[in-house]
């Protein structure tokens, strides 16, 4: 398999970078007091990078495919590494996702007054991590942007967080470091392997440089490594922890963006550089990938905690990215990275209108709350906005994921993607019964007067709608997209 | 001109004799400051100058060669920041200072013969010259008790490794007559793997394992560094352990014909050494014996790039090394700045630190992610170089175990993160306000942690280059 590579003539991908580097030393020297200027400074370049992300998405030559934007400077030349970022069907979805998700987590967290300067200058940290991880080329800075865009989540979620928020933090930190004490030595092993003197994903990609047996062991260790940050089934338990108990902004990132990260890195690395091994553990993926979706469902039904509910569900709904990973088809591929894209804005949608109920109820337990159609309209709809998304109803984004991964499931695994169907649906039932309990019933009045989203905090939530039903509307604009990459992956 | 390869120690030698004569005066701390601050950064400039000398001095047993400059130069540096932060030596009776920096000056210079010495005998001699200055530094603690019992059995482990080592040296010459290491290089084979020789090379490793300290030569480091004054605590953690490091790399370079042997009896001991560190780490509640653990598991680390036995895996120990100096030192300055009246630090005494001087605490963040390794951190660079070396050798288990131990590190350092940045200062707690010189150091080596992390090239070329030069 070899990729064109198209250099850029404009460092698009760096100005985006750059764009989270300059906002992050503009936080830093603007005094700490100067709380409102630093959330402008925020909005605008975390706005940028929005638009350089739809920039780069609508500029992207699908006709010609392959590596386009690519920009290449050699960094460590001892050791084979160089800065190479460039951009494909998988890393323009995943970046336009980040920007969305970016932007509106930013202006979500428009009330916060607690050490504002901090939250904004780790958040653009993390951040920058992330994009860095959706466009690079090179293993060694893949590894680098994964550790940066995680090391910020312990002290957003320790310092800002609530429930259990230390013991969240820490167990998040160990697990997801624990994925990158695979990925190191898999990386290297694979480099070393390979016996050519470089970290280069596009050189690493010619066929025959590895052994079946090195594929294999490579990509299992990959798999994990990255997968714990998926939330793969068993992995998964850092996961609903760790959404609790972080803030809102922080959740929205970390369920919209970082989970995304994990899958991106199996694809990017694990099923790029070895596509032995991925064909030879495709059936244990599955497997986890069903366990994951039914398990996340039925512990989803018993939760008590708004959150814990949603975190659940992320397991649910991850696991169906897994399952399309694992058919090993054209389509099931597809199907995974779309629902990639449409969990994550749909989930930043979640976590937002819940950020804003707990904020002003100071509860998330959902028997104490009910009627919040009624005391809290616009906040109520995000939310059921949200849970119809993840119940796949059609003309909204995540149905298209959904079906398509489905369908080629179950032409390959049939008895599996009968089961994960199952999940779908139990999934589907304790997302109403939330709904249900929440938003109807009789309000309750110690929560009549409390204020509901602002006007102009809709802005943030209405940019999240919007795109969840542009997407549902026209899946196409997304699908030619990934397919791009995908019928390079499968020539 | 041979006086001139000689540079770097003369002006250390001339800051020992400068010393040696204002510890005759009266005791006057400000003048003792200055004037240690001036001859160390004198010794810094000329050793960073004279990186490319070249030359064999004393009958083959000196060597002068980029490796051991670099050495020299990242020893001066170490002693010119310990010396930095000794402003307010409260750990040490005031009338003790001119010693102090004495001995500090002493070992650091035996350390820079240690670095160029290529015989035997005279890598002994130097190792106890620096070796019997620090024990005597670790006894200058204030409080008696303190560094009584530290400085005893820092000098009873001391001893004990010595003569393990002197046993080893009198079975490298019994059995091959050669002391001198570009010879002992050159033995036959069947010479290299013989049983006296074996012997004797792993015992003559004992005596710097316990400089760096490794297992099982580890005991005396959490009670040395507790009991020491925090100066001579930083200094045994940072400047001794790149001294270590040099010779121990030195050795086992000249030793390379027992490549089959050598490494399965180093794994286990680098193994031991990082999961013993780190476990005992974990329930730490004072600072410096956190620090003392932590370089037990680092000194694993270290030895998984030696144990390579290939020149990739000496620079990854060299880069790495040059790290832990950067990173431990700067864990030091924090302790010291907040530890201003030269106590033991209590983890829980930095809380609140994110309030009470916010670039102290930052510094302290990223020294602690450098020293768990996370990117991009200079201590991640080192890590990749080490791990990328072991992998290239087959030695992809050991990497994953060691992972496994960065993981276990994490923990204990992220206790230390929490104290600093959640938790908040009980009330009475004055706002720490450094001195411009202070702040300076610190964004300094802040700044060093993250530029060589994420563009190592220039350091990394250095390493290479001068590892290249082993026999």
């Amino acid at each position: 398999m070899m990729m064109d590579v198209h250099y850029a003539t404009f460092p698009y991908l760096t100005s985006l970078l750059l764009c989270c580097g300059v906002g992050l030393l503009a936080i830093l020297l603007t005094p700490a007091g100067r709380t409102g200027v630093i959330k402008w400074i925020s909005a605008v370049f975390s706005g940028l990078t929005l638009v350089i992300a739809i920039y780069l998405y609508v500029a992207y030559d699908q006709s010609a495919g392959g590596f386009q934007f690519a920009e290449r400077v050699a960094w460590i030349p001892e050791l084979g590494i160089s800065y190479f970022n460039a951009a494909d069907g998988f890393g323009l979805p995943m970046l336009l996702l980040t920007g969305i998700v970016f932007f509106t987590a930013v202006l979500t967290m428009w009330e916060l007054e607690y050490r504002v300067k901090e939250f904004f200058a780790l958040i653009f940290l993390l951040v920058s991590g992330v994009f860095g991880l959706f466009m690079s080329m090179d293993l060694f800075f893949i590894f680098v942007w994964f550790d940066v865009s995680l090391f910020p989540m312990y002290l957003l979620i320790a310092i800002w967080g609530s429930t259990r928020k230390e013991y969240g933090a820490m167990k998040l930190t160990l697990y997801l470091l624990a994925g990158s004490a695979l990925i190191l030595p898999a990386i290297i092993y694979l480099v070393v392997s390979a016996s050519l003197q470089t970290f280069d994903l596009p050189t690493l990609m010619q066929a025959d440089l590895l052994t079946p047996h090195q594929q294999r062991l490579a990509f299992l260790m990959l798999y994990i490594g990255f997968g714990i940050l998926a939330g793969v089934f068993p992995f998964h338990t850092w996961s609903p922890v760790g959404h609790v108990a972080a803030p809102t902004a922080v959740s929205m990132i970390h369920a919209g963006v970082l989970m995304k990260i994990g899958a991106f890195g199996v694809l990017r690395v694990g099923i790029f550089l070895c596509p032995q091994g991925w064909h030879y553990w495709a059936q244990l993926m599955a497997v986890l990938a069903t366990c994951g979706i039914i398990y996340g469902a039925l512990v989803g039904l018993r939760q008590t905690d708004l959150k814990y509910v949603i975190g659940y569900s992320s397991v649910s709904h991850m696991g169906i990215v897994g399952l399309g990973l694992s058919t090993l088809t054209l389509d099931g591929v597809n199907g995974a990275v779309f629902q990639m894209f449409a969990h994550g804005i749909m989930t930043a949608l979640f976590f937002s209108s819940v950020g804003h109920i707990y904020d002003k109820t100071h509860t998330k337990a959902i028997a104490d709350l009910g009627g919040l159609s009624r005391t809290m309209p616009r906040a109520a709809t995000f939310f059921i906005i949200a849970a119809l998304t993840g119940i796949g109803v059609p003309c909204l984004a995540s149905f298209w994921g959904e079906l398509v991964v489905f369908l080629s499931c179950v032409r390959v695994y049939p008895v599996r993607g009968a089961l994960a169907i199952g999940g779908l649906v139990i999934s589907a039932l304790f997302m109403l019964r939330v709904v249900q309990k929440t938003c109807y019933g009789p309000p309750m009045e110690r929560f009549a007067d409390l204020p509901d989203v602002s006007l102009a905090m809709t802005a943030p939530r209405m940019i999240l709608v919007s795109v969840i039903v542009l997407f549902g509307l026209v899946p196409g604009w997304l699908f030619d997209m990934i397919n791009t990459a995908t019928v390079e992956l499968f020539k | 001109m041979a006086w001139a390869n000689f540079i770097p120690e003369l002006s250390m030698l001339t800051a020992v004799a400068v010393f040696l004569a204002m510890a005759c005066l009266p005791p006057h701390s400000r003048r003792n400051y200055w004037a240690a601050l001036v001859l160390s950064g004198l010794s810094v400039v000329l050793s960073v100058t004279h990186l490319s000398s070249q030359g064999v001095l004393f009958n083959n047993a000196y060597q002068v060669d980029l490796y051991s400059q670099l050495f020299k130069a990242l020893l001066s540096i170490g002693f010119f920041l310990v010396v930095f932060l000794c402003r307010e030596l409260k750990g040490v009776a005031l009338h003790r200072h001119s010693e102090c920096y004495l001995l500090l000056s002493i070992s650091t210079l035996a350390m820079m013969v240690l670095v160029s010495s290529v015989h035997l005998l005279a890598i002994y001699v130097a190792l106890e010259l620096s070796g019997y200055s620090l024990y005597v530094l670790v006894f200058l603690r204030r409080e008696e008790r303190w560094g009584l019992n530290a400085g005893f059995k820092y000098f009873m482990v001391g001893i004990c490794a010595s003569a393990i080592m002197l046993f080893g040296l009198a079975l490298i010459y019994g059995a091959t007559g050669e002391l001198v290491l570009k010879d002992l290089a050159q033995l036959p084979s069947p010479m290299m793997t013989h049983a006296m020789v074996v012997a004797g090379v792993l015992m003559t490793l004992g005596g710097f394992f316990f400089k760096l300290a490794v297992f099982p030569f580890h005991f005396w480091a959490p009670d040395a560094y507790e009991g020491a004054p925090n100066q001579v605590a930083a200094f045994i953690s940072t400047a001794s352990k790149v001294a270590a490091v040099a010779v121990l790399v030195r050795v086992v370079a000249a030793f390379q014909g027992m490549e089959a042997i050598l490494p399965k009896g180093l794994i286990i001991v680098a193994i031991v050494s990082m999961t013993v560190g780190n476990l005992a780490a974990i329930g730490q509640k004072d600072f410096k014996r956190l620090m003392a653990f932590s370089s037990i598991a680092h000194a694993g680390y270290l030895l998984l790039g030696i144990l390579c036995m290939s020149f990739q895996g000496y620079a990854g120990s060299m880069f790495y090394v040059a790290a832990v100096l950067v990173m431990k030192l700067t864990c030091f300055m924090v302790m010291i700045k907040v530890a201003q009246d030269g106590r033991n630090l209590q983890i829980k005494e930095l809380a609140g630190l994110h309030q009470r001087s916010p670039l102290l605490a930052l510094a302290l963040m990223m020294a602690l992610f450098g020293l768990a390794g996370i990117p991009p951190t200079i201590g991640f660079a080192g890590k990749l170089l080490i791990f990328k070396a072991a992998i290239d050798k087959g030695y992809l288990l050991l990497v994953v175990i060691a992972m496994i131990n960065v993981v276990i590190s994490l923990y204990y350092y992220l206790q230390v993160l929490k104290a600093a940045y959640l938790d908040s200062a009980p009330e009475d707690q004055p706002v720490l306000t450094l001195s411009f010189p202070d702040r300076m150091l610190a964004i300094l080596l802040v700044g060093v942690i993250v530029a060589v992390g994420f563009y190592p090239a220039p350091l990394l070329e250095l390493v290479y280059a001068a590892a290249r030069g082993l026999p």
